[in-house]
């Protein structure tokens, strides 16, 4: 289910987008469904259709969904793709950190430092991971 | 809307369906009872349609058709009959797309003062909607009436002839006017601020396919004309179709209750979680 709350202080573009990247995320939409058409899910929440378009651009920005012209939105199977490189990564990590004799705190330090900087210089590119979903809305 | 917009008799109904559904833990609110009062209006008016249709048809019918008489009239008597039945086909679907109209009206309104709308994901297809086995028992019911009134042209006597054309037109029109009516039901917005309204709707929209599809018209439709000049073995096969058509509706309306009331189960389950 998606709610816009049009009291709430986050914009509605935001709302719909952290609900649709969260439930892609958990597996709740699981890769290849269809998601309805931008008027669709327009008229649906009764917001405007550059609102839900807004929303669909950043989700396919960051992968998570994709476009197929007029056959309509999937859920993309990148993102999946997305998180089996940084387990891979993670897993090779973990050997380094391991062969050079770091303790598990420092290298868990060291990640968090990487990720700051990462965030820092590109922040759009981690719309849909960074942010805490607002699952629970006023 | 709050509460107080609504009066004994709305929330009787709305605690009704909800008990209907299984849905009986869940409060009656306004915007329940402002969309199951415009159905209720809705399904009256629709019912009493196909009936003033059925009417008129046998009124055409019975005008341009004398007692004892074979229908061998003037040319230009036949063709305007013909174009009465044409104008009642397109009254009849017209009248049905603006009730359809009507309710999405008053849904559209319901929605607009909501401060949250809720809305699926993934958008309920008809499949969910209206379900498979009434799907297909729609497209059957309506192919073999099909069927039968076209059996019923290649008959010898003109005046059968010119009934089973009258119960074709009837047909198409019926056929029209279900799918203008489907149309309306699987692509309206949904109208709901939460989990509750939010399955409501769903049922709402189940309850009026069905309705839509139910096949009383096409049932009825050959008293106008056909059973008084068809031969005995078209009315046997006609009758031998309902009764098959009405066995298998209960046995579809039986099936998809217990279903329902096994979601209804698990619903009241979760909202109550």
């Amino acid at each position: 289910m998606i709610v816009i709350d049009s009291a709430s202080p986050v914009p509605p573009f935001e709302q719909l987008r952290a609900q649709l990247a969260r439930q892609i995320q958990d597996h709740t939409l699981a890769v290849g469904t269809q998601l309805p058409t931008i008027r669709r899910l327009a008229a649906d929440l009764g917001l405007a259709v550059n609102t839900v378009g807004r929303a669909y651009r950043e989700l396919e920005e960051a992968g998570l969904i994709e476009t197929r012209g007029p056959a309509g939105s999937f859920v993309s199977a990148a993102g999946e793709q997305g998180r089996e490189r940084a387990r891979r990564a993670a897993a090779e990590y973990a050997a380094v950190i391991a062969s050079v004799g770091i303790d598990t705190h420092e290298a868990i330090r060291i990640v968090q430092a990487a990720l700051t900087n990462a965030t820092a210089a590109s922040p759009s590119s981690c719309l849909a991971t960074s942010r805490p979903p607002d699952g629970d809305l006023p | 809307m709050t509460d107080q917009s609504m009066g004994p008799t709305d929330i009787k109904r709305v605690s009704v369906w909800l008990a209907m559904h299984g849905l009986a833990d869940v409060r009656p609110t306004p915007l329940l009872a402002t969309r199951l009062a415009a159905r209720q209006r809705v399904r009256l008016a629709a019912a009493v349609l196909p009936a003033a249709f059925i009417l008129a048809v046998a009124l055409v019918y019975s005008v341009d058709r004398p007692a004892g008489a074979a229908v061998d009239g003037s040319w230009w008597y036949r063709h305007w009959s013909l174009l009465v039945l044409t104008l009642l086909v397109v009254g009849l679907v017209l009248a049905q797309s603006l009730l359809g109209l009507w309710v999405r009206r008053v849904d559209r309104r319901a929605g607009a003062v909501l401060p949250r709308r809720a809305a699926h994901p993934v958008r309920l297809g008809w499949r969910t909607v209206l379900g498979g086995p009434r799907a297909a028992f729609a497209v059957t019911t309506f192919a073999g009436a099909m069927v039968l009134a076209i059996g019923a042209l290649t008959v010898q006597d003109s005046t059968a002839r010119y009934a089973a054309l009258i119960l074709l037109i009837g047909l198409c029109g019926v056929a029209v006017g279900v799918v203008v009516q489907l149309r309306h039901i699987l692509t309206h917005p949904v109208v709901a601020d939460d989990e509750v309204s939010l399955t409501a709707d769903g049922i709402m929209r189940a309850e009026d396919a069905r309705d839509a599809t139910t096949p009383t018209v096409v049932w009825c439709l050959p008293v106008v004309s056909v059973l008084d000049t068809a031969p005995g073995w078209w009315i046997t096969a006609w009758v031998v179709f309902v009764a098959l058509g009405a066995f298998t509706l209960a046995l579809i309306t039986v099936g998809t209750a217990l279903a329902a009331r096994r979601r209804g189960d698990a619903t009241s389950a979760a909202v109550n979680r």
